[in-house]
């Protein structure tokens, strides 16, 4: 009897072991994620210095003129599917803080003002900055991954988008669908009798809305902002946050675009980094060039962490 | 990658994801010998869930005419390119004795690449081979409507025939009716690249998460049957929802009972039966209309089941139309499905009575015997007709709905007749 139970827990014990070797470094879900190299894991000696200029917000250009840049060479993305971008070379990045606020520049050459995503063809500029969200030391023996975090390591996103900034200061803070179709109209539009003995159907309508009754914040209106905020653990993995934060400021002129991205040193949400003067934390950027159909991870990088280091506040005498 | 096996395929394939079946499958099996293109599936399905702001493009239900026809245009004829041209093998089936296997090969054994192996095999950045489609050519869901093919002759020899005659037309064309397919391997789910696509385990209803989505559009890339469509209005991807409400039994005309989808339930033509399959394709039921049709009787086919998707709408091959392109649509099955459909077997018959008969989702049928009442010869062989009645149950065995296949008919009395 007890050989009986020997023999069968045995057999049972190399099975699982069996399907443990088997099953070792095997992706069962979308294996389409690339090891990274080792040396993606060390941050560059080159850093950001996060100048403190005791300024009022509205004085904000003239401040970037009074630090230094960052100017960060940017790659393809090609460890995930899909791969993409490349056609951004570099960008320069400046920082500042007052004290209260923080505030990033990022400016970069684009030949186009890419601002709608309305086509199905059709994609947005974008750029996005990315932040350990907890504070971390990043090295080989303590790895945390520079693309899109990971499961334990969470990161902070903050992502600029072009269509976002058109749509602030339009009246209304949306951009509809007869504004590339100049001629679509819906069932809606053309009814001679709105409303009236209709009240049920355009009372479903914004049921049947798809995103905006979910309320994804890519299909309202009037969204007060032009900078996302959002966390990942990984590929695949972006979630926008409940509390929106960031907000940010692009102008394209002369074929360059000039991003200002700013949100409160210290804010109260625990999803959020959280900025305190006299110690760093890192930074990795991101650009989506909509004319080369960048979307998602068709984008250029910056790839190894970029240390952040932000002055502390002097206070005068 | 992992390795799934697609029974239409009649062998393993790889797949993102790991194989892991519905309990059971939303499907539905199309007669296209029926269909006279009416649109009122398509506008069923408009006026329900597609009336607003961004969706004007989107007719998640079609009816388009074959061969020259398709929304977005050309859409099948531009993968099928793809793969024809990009394939590492030969599009071929095999469908000898020993390639076929009831259970785990019914059409026998496809050698071509599927859209994700090719995707795969050529590091083509995508889970699986596809293309955007541009604006124009989503301008009109049925183009080409009604437009024949003739077959090629040489004028001079061989005058072109003012008639056409079965087996196979001279001239033909034929409507295909197209929704989303669900598909037990959806290529919009292996190309989402954050999961916001997902298949449900109880009925096999593959949904685009609104909260999810980012409208990064590669759903709208890889799905070969350009189902899931971009709404500009909102920035983010919709899709077919098989009228999930319904087939949940939310409405309350059935009582709580399994509903059918908004365009089966308005087919004018009756080429509709919409149900759940068993979700274990090795044991079908021989007592539910859809197990009985797809898998026992194979009457009703996969459209393009080379794709390596396994779609889970299932058609009968139009009579008319030349069998090579009928097979490359519908897979090899062709033949057979063309053969049981002219001469249909007593059973089948008996269930053919049901096809939109209510708009209660039968789940199991039975039929009670009647006499012969008709008998003549066709394709060469005896075939006689039976006044059998054919009783659809409900999931809960209730009876929905008792039809024979005689249609009684009733004639007025003489002096009740007017004459003017």
């Amino acid at each position: 009897m007890l050989k009986k139970v020997l023999w069968k827990s045995v057999v049972l014990v190399s099975v699982v072991v069996a399907i443990l070797f088997y099953f070792n470094n095997k992706t069962l879900s979308q294996g389409s994620e690339e090891p990274v190299s080792q040396e993606e894991n060390i941050p560059t000696k080159e850093f950001l210095t996060v100048k403190y200029l005791p300024l009022e917000t509205k004085y904000v250009d003239k401040a970037f003129e009074q630090v230094d840049p960052l100017n960060i060479i940017l790659q393809k993305q090609d460890k995930a599917i899909p791969h993409g971008g490349g056609s951004i070379k570099e960008i320069e990045i400046r920082g500042f803080h007052n004290g209260e606020t923080i505030f990033f520049r990022l400016a970069w050459d684009d030949a186009t003002n890419d601002e709608r995503a309305i086509k199905p063809q059709q994609y947005r500029d974008a750029v996005a900055m990315m932040f350990p969200l907890d504070i971390v030391t990043i090295s080989p023996e303590t790895p945390f991954s520079p693309r899109m975090g990971d499961r334990a390591k969470p990161v902070n996103l903050w992502h600029w988008k072009a269509d976002w900034e058109k749509e602030l200061h339009l009246a209304g803070g949306y951009e509809h669908i007869e504004d590339e179709y100049l001629n679509m109209f819906d069932d809606f539009a053309s009814n001679p009798h709105p409303v009236k003995g209709h009240s049920d159907l355009y009372a479903s309508a914004s049921l049947v809305s798809g995103g905006r009754a979910s309320g994804t914040l890519l299909a309202k209106p009037d969204r007060g902002r032009s900078v996302e905020d959002l966390n990942a653990i990984g590929f695949g993995t972006l979630t926008s946050q409940v509390h929106q934060d960031v907000k940010g400021k692009g102008d394209w002129a002369d074929e360059k675009w000039s991003v200002v991205i700013y949100r409160p040193l210290i804010t109260s949400d625990k999803n959020d980094v959280q900025f305190v003067p006299g110690m760093g934390t890192f930074f990795n950027v991101a650009v989506w060039n909509g004319a080369q159909g960048d979307i998602n991870g068709q984008k250029s990088i910056s790839i190894r962490w970029r240390p952040l280091k932000i002055e502390r506040v002097k206070y005068q005498e | 990658m992992a390795t799934v096996h697609n029974w239409q395929l009649g062998r393993k394939m790889d797949y993102p994801y790991l194989e892991s079946r519905p309990k059971k499958q939303f499907t539905a099996v199309f007669n296209t010998n029926r269909c006279i293109a009416c649109q009122t599936c398509t506008m069923a399905d408009k006026s329900t869930w597609t009336y607003s702001r961004g969706q004007e493009y989107m007719w998640w239900n079609n009816v388009e005419t074959k061969p020259y026809g398709g929304y977005p245009q050309f859409w099948d004829q531009k993968i099928l390119q793809i793969l024809s041209d990009e394939g590492n093998n030969p599009m071929e089936w095999f469908t000898s004795a020993e390639d076929k296997d009831d259970k785990k090969a019914p059409y026998g054994y496809y050698g071509g690449d599927t859209i994700f192996e090719l995707a795969k095999t050529k590091d083509l950045n995508q889970v699986a081979v596809g293309y955007i489609p541009e604006d124009k050519e989503w301008r009109f869901p049925n183009i080409y409507e009604d437009t024949a093919v003739s077959k090629k002759t040489n004028i001079e020899t061989e005058p072109v025939k003012e008639y056409s005659q079965l087996p196979v037309h001279d001239r033909w064309f034929f409507y295909l009716q197209r929704i989303c397919n669900h598909c037990t391997y959806p290529a919009c789910v292996a190309a989402c690249p954050r999961r916001a696509i997902y298949k449900r385990e109880e009925d096999g209803i593959v949904l685009i998460d609104q909260k999810r989505c980012r409208g990064y559009r590669k759903c709208v890339e890889q799905c070969p049957y350009k189902k899931p469509m971009y709404r500009g209005e909102t920035r983010i991807s919709e899709k077919c929802i098989a009228c999930y409400p319904r087939v949940e039994g939310k409405d309350p005309v059935t009582k709580g009972r399994r509903m059918e989808a908004r365009c089966m339930s308005a087919c004018v033509g009756k080429i509709r039966l919409n149900g759940l399959l068993k979700g274990n394709p090795d044991n079908p039921d021989p007592k539910n209309p859809m197990d009985f049709l797809i898998r026992i009787q194979k009457v009703a086919l996969p459209l393009y089941p080379q794709f390596g998707t396994e779609p889970n709408i299932y058609y009968i091959p139009p009579r008319w139309v030349p069998r090579a392109y009928l097979r490359q649509m519908f897979g090899p099955g062709v033949d057979e499905a063309i053969e049981k459909y002219s001469a249909p077997s007593r059973e089948m018959l008996a269930v053919f009575q049901l096809f939109r008969t209510t708009q209660t989702m039968i789940s199991r049928f039975e039929i009670e015997y009647g006499k012969k009442v008709y008998e003549t010869r066709t394709n060469g062989k005896k075939f006689e007709v039976f006044d059998d009645t054919v009783i659809g149950y409900a999931e809960d065995d209730t009876e929905l709905v008792r039809v024979k296949v005689e249609e009684p008919t009733w004639e007025s009395s003489e002096k009740r007749m007017i004459t003017y």
